[in-house]
Formats: C-alpha cells, structure tokens, sequence
C-alpha cells in the first residue's frame, strides 16, 4: 500500500508495516490487487493522470538526459559504468533481468463521474466534449446518405447479398463462403422496408418497384455512419489529443473508399463496423486495466468478446482483427505471469476471464449466428447439396424424407459421401485422359441424373427380376452398382488414381451386359443413427444408415477426400479406392440419399433430424473448401482483382459498376492524402522505433517510462492491426480485391494520427503552431475528400468531361 | 598485445580443477583429441570413397552439373540458377584429370565407361570436400567448448549419414555447401571467442575467413544466401551488444567494430562472390546453350553467337519478317477476313485476319514504311527507337492496324487488320510506335537483337499474342491482339530476317565473321543476377520426388536418384533414420527446455545453473538459429523442393543434438571457453563433467547409428542389387518410393 504523503514526512507510522527498501522505491503498483480497490478512490488524485490531460508542457519528450547524473527517467535502474571488460559468456542479451521489476501499464485512471447537473447549463458544459463527436456523425450521415438511391441498379456485389437477403426472406437455403450474420441483417433490413424477397438481383439490372432498394441502402449505411464516431472515440480512448480526434475523425469521415463501399448493400460496412467495435472496445477494456475485475472492466471485456464474435461472423477476415486482440492479450497475460506479487487466484482469475471473454463468448456468437441461420433457412433452396443428407431431410419441400425407408435390390439411389463437404457419387461420359481411359467417376454437389446409381446383384446371381421377390440389402451382401444413364458399373482396379496416386482408380466399365468380378462391391454397414452400432442394424436405411464400400477383389474402399480433379474432370472431387482399411476415416462413408423404389412404402419426414454441432462443422468445412477454391484463373484475366502490393499506394481502383455515359458511375478508390499518408506512417514509425531503441541502448532518454509504454501501446496496436490486416493475404492462394484493405486502412489511419500526436500535437510546441499544422491536415483531407467525393456519390455524364482524376497512370478512371 | 596470450593461457593453466575421471581428462587432452579426429576423418573418406565408381552411369542432377563442367571445359556459355563457385571447381576437376568435355551428360543412366569419361576423378571433388566436412563438424564442437567425447558424437552423426554420403559421391553442389557452410560457422566461433582481443591479427583473420567461406558458401549454391542470413543476425545481435551502454563503450568504438564487419563480411564476401562471375564469364566465351536467356548485348559478347553474326541495322522499306519472343511465331497475315460474327454472338470488323503463323511463307514478309521525310541516303534512312512507323503486308499490300473492336477470343484486347494501302480514311490507325526494350532514344533498330514492342499511336495498345488458336476459319492459327497493357512483357517481338535491303552492307549472310563486343563486367554480373532470381523463383512445375519441407526433418521421403533394372540396383536419397530423428528429439527437447526456462524464470525461479544456461542459450541457441535460419524459409518458397535442400540444417541440427546431449549428461560445462582479454573478469573456471556415463552413451549410440547406416547401405551406394523381399524389409517408411519391391498383396486378376 502506497503510503500517503503526510506519513512520509513524519516517517514510518507504527500502525504500518515496516517497508523493505526495494519497494519503496518502485513506481506506483496498479490498483489491481483487491486490497487496494477500497483504497484506491482515496489517492486516486495522486496517480499518474491520464495522459490525455496531461499538460503537453510538462511533457518530458525530448529531454534528453546525459550520464549517470540524471536519474530518474527512462531505464534509469542500475548503471553498471564499469571500465572493464566482463566475461559474459557469449551475449548477453538475453539474461538481461526478465521478470519486470514493476508493471507500469498505460492504462488510464478511471475518473470518478461529475455530480448530476442542476442545470441545462452545467448539463452542456459537462458535455461539451461530446459536441464534436455528435457534429461530426451529423455530418457522415450526410456524406452517406446523399444521393444515395441515384443509381437505381444493382451496382457491384449487391447482385450477391441483395441475392442472399432475399433468401432469408423467402428462407430458402442458399450456400456461400462467408458467414451469415452480415447476410442476416440485410435481409432484416429487407424485411423492415418491406421487401417480399423476390427480386433476382442480376448484376447492372434496374430495380423493380417491389424492391425498397433506397431504404436498404440507407440501413446498410447506418453502419457506415457509426465508423465516425468510433474513430472519434477510439481516439479518445488512446489517450490523443483533441487535435488527433478530430483528425481521426476526420480521415474517417472523408475517405472516399470507406464512404463508396458504406453505400451499398454489402457486407463491407458491417465488417468495418465490427472492426472498429472491435479496437474501440478494446481501448476501452485496456483503460480498465487499474481496476481489474470492477464491473466496468467485466462490460468492456464481455463487450470485446461479443464483438469479436460479430465481426468473424460477418467475414472470416474478422479473424485478422481477432488476432490483434489475441496478441494483446498474450502480451497482458505474459506480463501478469511476471507478476510476482499477484496472487495465485488472482492469476487464476486473469486467465480464466480471458478465455472465458474472448475465446468461449466469441465462439458461442458465432455459433448462434449460424443457429439463427439454420433455423430461418428452414426451406428447400439452391444451397441444399453442400448439407448432409440428414440435414436436407429436414428442410421444408424436400422430398427425402418420403424416401422408400429400407434399400432393397433394384433400387435407384443416390450416394452422398459423407466426409467433411462431401458430394453424391456421380459419373459422367467423358473418359479419364490418363490411368485406365475408362468412364471417369467422381463427386460432384449438383444434383442431377448422373447422380443415379441401381443396385445389382453379382453376374453370377440369378438375375434381378422385377417383380420377383423383395430382397433388401444386408450388411455383407456383394452388389454392383450401375450408373443409370451410362449403365456401366462402378468398377476399381490396380490403376493408380489420378491425383492420389497411392489409391486405386475407380472408374465406370462395362455396360448392361458386359463386366466382370472387378465390378462387385461388399457393403459394410458402420452404424446407423436411428437403430445404433453395426450389430443392431437389420436392414440398411436410406439417409440414417453409414456405409462403407469395400471392392470384393481389391480388399479396398471406396473413398471421396477433398481432392480435386485436373481441368479434364471439370475440378469435380476425386474419387478412388484407398488400400487401407481404417474403420475410423470419415471419407470411406457414405449413405444413401435419394431412394426410389416403386414397390416399397414411402417413409415420413418427421423421423428425421440432424444434430445442429453437426450441420455448424459440415457448413464451415464446405465454407473453407470453397474458399480455398477461389483461387485465381490463370487462363482468365480478371481486371477487378488485385494483388495485395496494389493497396498501400493505391496503385488500382476498381469500376464498381458499368461506365456507360448516362448511369451514375462508382469507383472503388480512397482519398491519396489518407491511404499515402498511412502508409508513410508505418514506414516512419519503423524508423523512428529503431532510433528510440538505439538511443535507449545508449542511454539517451526521451520519454519517461510511461509516455515509452504509451508510444508502444498505441504503436503495436496500429501496427500489429496493419501487419495482420495485410500480410496474411500474401499467403492467402485466393483471389483478392482492393476491398480486402479497407479494415487495413483503419490501422494505418491510426498509425498516422498517433505519429502526428507524437511529433506535433502532443509535443512541446507553440499552440499556434499546433493551430497551423491541424489546419493544414484537415485542409488536405477534406479537399482531397471533396476533389474525390464524385467517386463514391457517383459521376454523372461522360467520365472524359470529368477533368484531373486521373491522379496516377494505373487508375483505370478514364475510358481510353 | 599479441605477446601477452601465452601469458593467460599459462594462467588458465594453474587454474583447472581436477575433479574429473582420469579417462576424462586423457580424451581432453590435445593428443586424444588429434587421435579422434584422424580416426573420423579416416572413416569419413573410406565411406564417401569406397566403390566411387560405381554407378558408372549418369546419377540424378549429374546431368546438369556434369554438363556444366564439361561446358567449362569446351568454355560454351550456359545458363543455370546456381551462382558458379562449386561449378567452376569441378570443371577444374575435369580438366585436370583429362575430360575434354566431349560427353554432354544428357541422360540418367548414360555410361561413363562407354564415352570414357573420367568421372571417378570428378566425383572425387566432393568425396573429398564432403570427407572434410566430418573434421570441420568435430572442430565446431571442440572449439565451442564441448568435451571430445560430445564432439566425436555430432561428428558421428555426420559421418555415419546416409544422406550425406549419398549425396557427396555424384557430381552434385551440395558437397561444397555444406563444407564451406560448416567453415564459415568454424571461423565465426573462432572469431567470437577472441572478442576480448579485438582488433588483432588474429580477430581480423578469423573476420575475413569467415567472410571468405560465407562467400564461397553462396557461391556454391543460391541456397547459401541463407548462411549470409545467419551470419548477419549473429552480428547485429553482437553490435547490439556492443551498443549497449551498460558495457560502456564509445561511439567511436562501436563504428569502429561496425566498419571492421562492413569490410569482413561485406567487402571481403562481395568481391570474392563477384571474383566468381568474373571466372565465369572470362572462361565461357563461346556461344551456348545459355544464349537465349540473355540479353542481345550480352549475346553479343559471345563468339559465334546467331545474334553476332546476323544482326544488322534496318532500315526503311526493308522487307522483313518479325516474330513474337516467348511462342516463336511470325507476325502473319493472308487474304482471308475475320468472319462477321462470332460463336458468341460478338460482332468483328471483318477485315483482313492478322494472325501468328510458325512457319515461314512470304505472307510472313512485311515493309517498313516511313511517316516522316527521309533523306536520299545514308544513315537518317536507319530506323530508330521510338519512330512512328507503318508495317505493309507485301503480298497483299494492305497496312498492319488496329482499332477498338474486340479480338476474336478476348473481348478485352483489341482487334489486329489490315486496310488497303491507298485508302488514307484510316492513316492514324496504322501508325505505331516502335518501342526498342532497354534503348535510348536514337538507338537504331537492330534485326535478331532488337527485342521490341509495338505500340498503336492513338489507343496505346501493344501488339500481343498468346498460344490460343484460332478456330478453323483461320486455320487454326495463333491470335494476334492488342493488349491494353502498353508494358506487358509478353508483348516482345524481333525481326528475324531480313527479306531485302537498300543498306550498303547488304544482306547478312555473306559476312565474314565479327569480333565479339565488349560489355562491362558489371553489366553482365546485374544481368545474370536478375536472371538467376527470375528463374529460381520460376522452377514451380512438379517433380515426381519433390517434398515439402515440414516432411524432411521425420525423413517422410526420399528422393529416387538411379537405378537399374537387370541387376535391381538403385540409388535413394534417404538419411540416416537414427540419426535424424534423434536430431529431431533433441530439437524438441532444446526448445522445451527453452520454453520452461523462460516460464520458471517469468516466476522468479531459476532451474539451471547459469553457467549450463548461458551456454544452452548462446552457444546451442547460435546453433538453433543456423537450423531456423537454413530450413524455415524454405516453408516460403513455392518452387519445387527437395530433401537435399535440409542437408546444411541437418548439420545445424546435429551440432544442436551434441549440445543438448552434454546438459542432459552433466549441468557442468567447460570454462572459460573464449580467449581471455586482459580486463576480463573471470568466475572460476570449470570442466564438463560428464563422468563415464558419456562415452558409453556415445559409445552406444555410434554403434546402433553405424549399424543403421550399413543396414542401409545398398540404397546409398546402389550396390549390390536387392530382391523385392530385401527392398521391402528396407522400407523402414511406408512413404518411402523405393523400386523393385516385391509385390505386398497378391493380386487376384
């Protein structure tokens, strides 16, 4: 406990513990420990202030200290100025003393709340910092707002997610790669205006009167009006000063990229709107940091993982943003595990917080978005055949459910593979250009007649009789399977497949007539759902029960894993028959989907359902396969995509719509001040990094410990956001589009106002200099802003007439 | 200064303990350790040279570096990826035991007996490099401060490896690599020990050898590049040191170790890499397989050289044929017109079909025509980069154009047609602009060497084409389009013939043959460079023994070098399974020890003695970043990746496995290992006891190592042949790809 000043003074009270030296020497201990929460609010004048309010004269930035003399800043603990030599053993750099000596976390003091106003007067003045925020949203709803409706076409992506909110409307289950949230509150929005969900959405079409396209608009941009204020406070929230808020919000506002992706319906605006939640929460959380588990500091954690959970459900790129809080969080947890002094609940209490917060909650929002997702797609749609069988089942006008129950000889069926996204066993009449030449066989998501497969016995069987007796399939028995449109059989030989070259090929042989005992196939019952393991299944149902399909001659097993085949099988999935017997590997099931058979009853829907951990897994496991997919057509050019060194100079934009003479055209490109200008910051905070730590190991001081610890924190945060914003597309095998910068843009935009703070608005210079300088800035951005804003408010008439847009070579703005 | 290091050796003298075994201390001793060494180096060179000669056929990549050296001997100019240092060594090689470079290595399995070509000699450079480096890693150990017995165990993992034999008996770089890489390591710890005597003699040599190997390393292969790396880190962590206030040194001094690593790591290596080239290109001055990948100025420089002898300045109303550089088709057109609508409905022009043709045919000539005044003769009629010319097809007499109408395959790129040459209605799209790559302005258009781009005046679109063929109105020839990109790089044409002249040297053809011209060395040096990156970066197609990095450390593939179907005899790349997996064992103890430490220390409690943990973080933890530094890039790269590529971390890893075996063994170490300064504080200086548990244990593990190592012999030497039972009892891995194995599953058709 820190003792107060006047006991100082007259030395150690006998009511106190005597004090060992080193203690009394270390900076202040946060008010984390619980035995000085009570005491806190009493000295609480006396912590280090926050240090937005701190008087920029008192500042010690650029003092530069020379020599042991000066004690008392920057890693001014023990000089060891000895003449000598040590033997060190090699470097040692890296027994320098670790566990820190004391935590001194930027974290802001929480301020005791103003008495309640007794008048209108007092009420304003107690406000007045919430005035420029309020103007400032004013304003952006303006921006997003206007002429917002002029382009009375589908621009751009709206042909997507216009689509997909309209299948929420009509609940018919679609299949995309993102996930649903975003999608979900556009077809609310859609729901809201009062649109009946029967528009098709064809890119460049004219909206028809039943779409309330304005007011969807509209309800997509609310999100895009809503990133102004956050910039504002997140700025606040980072301890900048005024001058830096009003620049954040000002490059918020005005960037012109930001503004034209917020105005239509797309999912970019919730993305970004989830983004700066994100950070903002998150600066919120940190300032909590002095009173670690108050009630404030449990809302803002909780609120972090809610976040979280919202922005990855609107876009897996949300988990760029989720990292940033994850290293933060790391770095948190790693300094509270050399704290010596908390104790071990405290510890215990810190971690499971954490994981509870920003592991458990996020996964549980992503999981219910999906939930709400499953439950209001409750119809028969496009998206059917990337589900499960089971799932399929369940939805309202499929036609599963009335399947003929139990498989007999004779029956046409279709076989589902039931690895993870797995497809219906199909073949088709192009041959394999390698191996065998035979009829290609492979696994396919469309649902169509190749699909259809009877169920034979053996050449040396009777022959099956169609009005003979019933015999139903059994667990053991040998079949041969044809493909119904081709008539030949599914047949495996020693060929080895195409792609997975340690598996046999299987292919489509023979006709109705011809073939041979490479054509018999054992089926092994592995379980079923309704009447449990292997011993109690009687007899083989259609959808419930999961098959594998052993070659009679081979001993091996029919298997559809996530390969894909070559151009020449149209990338549809391998399917080939693996030598090793392994009960356990999913990708050797399959169950019988669709079942006719005239002479059979037909079943009942109601006896099917599928187990919503489940169907989450199946969807996100087809998502990320499809995802993987979009990978870039060499033999096409795509003029709209872009590579990720294409962002940080802007070197392309992007024509969101067609560029005829007579429609509004939209093109996708930022304001140059603020995305330069970011990418100018990254680069002079590396250096001016390297430099601090340079004169830092030489011992120059420049800020006090806590100002270093600021500087850090706000450039990690910027810094880390930017760097896991834009380096994982490099990896990324995918198709990406100047698009995916935007949220990057939001970390650059930071890193450009935390620089200008650093260097001018919160150093030590003349106001009227500080005056000068914000002039300047705002000057630059909001004309630039202005020069540009037809870009995102859409130009009118021929795009020629429009005279010095052109601002580098590469834009393609003007039609050649 | 110099004279004092006797002085403190002396004292070390008077300090040693002497609490460990006798048996110890006699294996310590200068005599025992000089024993150990010659014992390994012997075996090191029984083993990469027992039954050299065999195979005496082609094996894998001799292919290509087998034919490298013999270009060196014939001096024909080729072009490879690797920088030339260990190329260069074995065209010595060959030279010095008589190879006239007749034999040009072009299959695996050729014969050497056959062609007389006196390959034990060449594969002897590496035997003998790859035998050297079993000392140098023995050394390493030693000098590091590792007892005898610690050493002699990462030296045995070396010698006893699979790979590593296999690999420095064939005419492969990798031998020189990895010699020179354990050098540059050597010299590097030699250096660090003597930094209390900096500025010495001694310091200096051991900062420019290690200069000098580091070079050497990249010279051999591009993948030292990476040995350049860890040397690098190593000495910004150092200067950071030095940097340091707490040490208490000046600036003044700090620049001063700056400028010596400047010109020890940096002027020393460059010049050296650059002596290389320098060989390289003073050796192969003939005419080559590698002319087409150079520039027409660098071919230039080449005796008998195509471009040398052909090339001549054109100029106006010369007739000549022009073809495209990457699909090698001339620029072509015929009296037939691009039909009025396609199959997809879009509309075209309709004129004259401009297409690519393979083939010579006199629809292939065409005619310079001016756009400005010419005077009546000499050089103002030579054509010039960046002039506005026309191109008139001679037989039809139309003029090469083209305009904003979709090209029948690509709706984005431009239409290529003709239109009569009397019909002025349409001048301005017939002008283009002649773009010369890599020109300045005035420089005259040249045939053969003039790479150029051919730009269209008034919408900016370059003349392109691409290997898609034209559907049969066309006869299925290649289509020519404007690409709106005015700088692709696929748009490159030449003139490849010159049909007829007014220039008064005339024809080419009947010309005496020229003198090669001259061109900096340092313009060749930047041109090679960039060349060898490009290509490096392009070796993307699969290779059926490819592998990705993450399998070669568990030795989940080999590679199939040789084989032999009549006697079952075969090559395979596979390392010591012993030996590898224990260096992946004690990798993963390294950094689990690593880890706890870190934790333990994070609450204040200190597991390992400091002296045990100083040397587990420098010396091991220099070795774990050599092992990071050789083998995490690689998870980067997208080119096609070969085990062998692990061969330099697989040596970090066994010295790194020799360290971990010492602390495991005893918490003692050996101190102090660095020579000391005359400043120097020292602690107590101790011994590394490792009692009579670690010769038995290395004893132990020799033996099962050396037993794993004959067990797998067969497959490394090719010799002799196995049956299918033996080839299969040799497949310790399911994933190994070995041939001739007898059938696992009797089939039943």
């Amino acid at each position: 406990m820190r003792p107060s000043q006047v006991q100082i003074d007259f030395g150690t009270p006998p009511g106190t513990p005597p004090r060992t030296s080193s203690e009394f020497e270390e900076i202040p201990y946060p008010v984390t420990h619980p035995s000085y929460f009570k005491t806190a609010h009493s000295y609480k004048h006396e912590e280090s202030l926050p240090l937005h309010h701190m008087n920029e004269d008192t500042s010690t930035r650029r003092r530069v200290a020379r020599g042991p003399g000066s004690s008392g800043g920057f890693m001014s603990g023990d000089e060891h100025e000895s003449e000598m030599h040590y033997d060190d053993d090699g470097k040692d750099v890296y027994s320098k003393p670790s566990p820190a000596r004391s935590r001194v976390s930027s974290g802001r003091v929480h301020r005791p709340p103003p008495p309640p106003p007794t008048s209108i007067s007092e009420f304003i003045s107690q406000n007045l910092e919430h005035l420029p925020p309020v103007i400032y949203t004013l304003l952006s709803c303006w921006t997003r707002f206007h002429k917002i409706g002029r382009a009375n076409t589908v621009v751009w992506d709206e042909a997507h997610f216009g689509k997909f909110g309209s299948h929420y409307l009509k609940r018919e289950f679609y299949f995309d790669v993102h996930p649903p949230l975003g999608k979900m509150l556009v077809g609310l929005a859609g729901l809201l205006s009062g649109y009946n969900g029967n528009f098709e959405f064809k890119s460049g079409v004219v909206y028809d009167e039943s779409v309330p396209y304005v007011a969807m608009r509209v309800m997509m941009a609310t999100f895009g009006v809503a990133l102004v204020p956050l910039g504002w406070y997140t700025a606040v929230e980072l301890g900048m000063s005024s001058w830096c808020c009003h620049l954040v919000a000002l490059m918020v506002l005005c960037d012109v990229a930001w503004l034209a992706i917020s105005r239509f319906i797309l999912l970019d605006s919730m993305l970004l709107f989830f983004t700066f939640t994100t950070v903002f929460l998150l600066t919120k959380f940190h300032n909590q940091q002095y009173q670690s588990f108050s009630f404030d500091w449990w809302m803002w954690l909780v609120f972090t993982g809610i976040s979280i959970g919202c922005v990855t459900s609107v876009k897996w790129i949300g988990l760029f943003v989720t990292a940033v809080v994850g290293l933060y969080t790391i770095e948190d947890l790693w300094e509270k595990f050399g704290d010596l002094r908390m104790t071990n609940r405290d510890q215990i209490r810190h971690w499971a917080a954490r994981v509870l917060c920003l592991i458990i909650l996020p996964i549980l929002v992503y999981m219910l978005s999906f939930k709400l997702h499953f439950m209001i797609l409750n119809h028969s749609g496009p998206g059917d055949s990337t589900m499960s069988s089971l799932f399929q089942a369940q939805l309202v006008g499929n036609d599963f459910g009335k399947n003929p129950r139990e498989i007999a000889f004779g029956s046409k069926i279709t076989l589902k593979g039931m690895g993870w996204g797995g497809g219906l066993l199909h073949s088709h009449v192009q041959t394999y250009p390698v191996g065998s030449g035979q009829q290609q066989v492979t696994c396919y998501h469309y649902k169509d007649d190749n699909n259809h497969w009877t169920i034979l016995p053996t050449w040396e069987a009777p022959e099956y009789n169609p009005n003979g007796e019933l015999q139903f399939l059994q667990d053991g028995d040998v079949i041969r399977l044809q493909h119904v449109p081709t008539t030949r059989h599914l047949h495996s030989h020693t060929v080895v497949a195409p792609v997975t070259k340690l598996n046999n090929e299987v292919s489509g042989y023979g006709n109705s007539t011809v073939g041979d005992f490479h054509d018999y196939w054992v089926v092994e019952v592995v379980d079923d759902i309704k009447q449990g393991p292997r011993e109690h299944v009687t007899k083989i149902h259609s959808l419930t029960t999961r098959l594998r399909f052993k070659h009679q001659a081979l001993g091996c097993y029919l298997y559809a894993a996530n390969a894909a085949l070559p151009h020449w099988g149209f990338k549809q999935v391998e399917v080939s028959c693996t030598k090793e017997d392994n009960p356990d590997d999913i990708h050797t099931y399959w169950n019988v989907e669709s079942h006719w058979n005239d002479r059979l009853p037909l079943g009942d829907a109601k006896f099917y359902k599928s187990p919503f951990l489940h169907d989450f897994w199946h969807l996100n496991v087809a998502m990320m396969t499809s995802n993987n997919a979009l990978i870039p057509d060499p033999d096409k050019e795509d003029i709209l995509a872009s590579t990720p060194t294409d962002w940080p100079w802007m070197r392309l934009g992007l024509r969101m719509c067609g560029w005829g003479d007579s429609q509004p055209k939209y093109y996708l490109l930022g304001t140059p001040v603020i995305w330069w200008g970011g990418t100018v910051s990254l680069i002079v905070f590396v250096i001016v990094l390297g430099i601090y730590l340079f004169r830092h190991q030489r011992k120059y001081i420049d800020m006090t410990l806590q100002q270093w610890n600021h500087f850090l924190y706000v450039g990690k945060i910027a810094g880390y956001g930017w760097f896991l914003h834009y380096f994982p597309f490099f990896i990324m095998g995918r198709v990406t589009y100047v698009h995916h910068y935007l949220p990057t843009l939001y970390f650059s935009v930071l890193m450009f106002a935390h620089l200008l703070d650093h260097f001018i608005f919160s150093a030590r210079w003349k106001d009227s200099t500080k005056r000068v300088a914000f002039g300047i800035c705002a000057f630059l951005i909001i004309g630039n802003f202005w020069w540009f804003r037809g870009m995102a408010w859409g130009i009118d008439g021929p795009i020629n007439d429009h005279w010095g847009l052109l601002w580098r070579k590469t834009w393609n703005i003007y039609n050649a | 200064m110099l004279l004092t290091v006797p002085v403190f050796n002396v004292q070390l003298f008077l300090v040693i303990q002497n609490s460990r075994s006798a048996f110890e201390r006699v294996l310590d001793t200068p005599q025992a350790s000089a024993a150990m060494v010659g014992v390994l180096t012997a075996i090191a060179f029984a083993l990469r040279f027992y039954k050299i000669n065999q195979p005496d056929q082609v094996v894998f990549d001799e292919v290509h570096f087998g034919k490298f050296a013999s270009f060196y001997i014939t001096r024909e100019y080729y072009f490879d990826v690797h920088p030339p240092f260990a190329k260069l060594l074995f065209g010595l090689t060959g030279w010095f035991v008589g190879f006239d470079g007749h034999f040009t290595f072009e299959n695996i399995g050729d014969s050497y007996t056959d062609n007389h070509v006196p390959y034990v000699g060449m594969r002897a450079l590496p035997a003998i490099l790859g035998s050297l480096t079993v000392p140098v890693v023995y050394a390493i150990m030693k000098e590091t401060g590792y007892s005898t017995i610690i050493a002699a165990f990462s030296a045995c993992i070396i010698l006893f490896d699979n790979a590593h034999i296999a690999q420095s008996r064939l005419i492969l770089l990798d031998a020189t690599l990895v010699l020179f890489m354990s050098l540059t390591i050597y010299s590097y710890v030699r250096f660090r020990k003597l930094r209390y005597w900096e500025f010495t003699v001694e310091w200096w040599s051991w900062l420019i050898a290690t200069g000098f190997f580091m070079a050497c390393t990249w010279g051999a292969k591009v993948n030292g590049i990476l040995t350049v790396a860890t040397i690098g880190i190593a000495v910004l962590v150092d200067l950071w040191d030095i940097l340091d206030h707490k040490k208490g040194f000046t600036m003044e001094h700090f620049w001063k170790h700056f400028m010596a690593r400047a010109v020890g790591l940096i002027v020393v290596p460059f010049i050296i890499y650059l002596s290389f080239f320098y060989v390289h290109f003073a050796v192969l001055t003939r005419s080559g397989t590698g002319d087409s990948f150079m520039s027409p100025a660098f071919q230039e420089t080449l005796i008998g050289n195509e471009l040398l002898m052909n090339s001549q300045e054109l100029r106006y109303f010369d007739v000549v044929t022009m073809k495209h550089k990457d699909t090698k088709v001339y620029l072509h057109s015929h009296p037939d017109h691009y039909p009025l609508q396609y199959d997809d409905g879009r509309i075209s022009s309709q004129g004259q079909q401009v297409t690519g043709y393979g083939h010579d045919d006199i629809n292939n000539h065409w005619q310079i025509i001016p756009t400005k005044a010419l005077p009546e003769a000499g050089r103002g009629r030579v054509v010039r980069h960046e002039d506005v010319i026309q191109l008139l097809h001679i037989s039809t007499q139309t003029l090469l154009l083209t305009h904003d109408v979709a090209s029948p395959l690509m709706p984005t790129n431009q239409e290529f047609t003709t239109w009569p040459k009397d019909d002025h209605s349409r001048h301005n799209d017939t002008l283009f602009y002649l773009n010369i790559i890599d020109a300045d302005s005035e420089d005259p258009w040249k045939s053969k060497s003039s790479y150029f781009r051919l730009v269209h005046g008034p919408t900016r679109v370059s003349m392109w084409t691409h290997s898609k063929q034209l559907p049969e109105w066309a006869f299925k020839q290649q289509e020519i389009n404007g690409n709106k990109n005015p700088t692709e790089k696929s748009a490159t044409w030449f003139v490849d013939q010159v049909i007829s002249t007014e220039s008064p040297e005339g024809l080419s053809g009947e010309q005496v043959p020229k003198e090669p011209k001259k061109i900096s060395f340092f313009r060749k040096f930047a041109e090679l460079q960039l060349l060898m990156l490009q290509h490096n970066a392009g070796l993307t197609s699969s290779h059926p023994y490819a592998s990705g990095p993450i399998n070669w450390p568990f030795l989940i593939s080999g590679i199939s070098f040789w084989t032999e179907n009549d006697a079952q005899k075969q090559i395979y790349l596979i390392g010591n399974i012993v030996g590898w997996w224990t260096c992946v064992i004690a990798l993963s103890i390294y950094v689990g020890i690593m880890g706890a430490d870190l934790l333990a220390r994070r609450r204040g409690i200190e597991p390992i003695p400091e002296a045990a943990r100083g040397r587990l973080w420098n010396s091991a933890g220099f070795f774990l970043l050599i092992w990071a530094i050789h083998y995490l890039p690689f998870f980067l790269m997208s080119r096609q990746l070969f085990i062998h590529h692990y061969l330099p971390s697989h040596l970090a890893s066994a010295l790194l496995a020799g360290s971990v075996l010492s602390f495991i063994l005893s918490d003692t170490v050996n101190y102090p290992i660095s020579i000391v300064g005359r400043w120097t504080k020292l602690r107590k200086s101790e011994y590394a006891d490792l009692g009579m548990k670690g010769p038995v244990v290395v004893g132990v593990f020799t033996f099962i190592l050396f037993l794993m190592f004959v067990y797998m012999a067969p497959l490394t030497y090719g010799t002799p042949g196995l049956d299918g039972e033996t080839v299969n009892a040799k497949r310790l891995l399911s994933s190994w790809t070995l041939h001739f194995a007898a059938k696992e599953t009797a089939e039943v058709s």
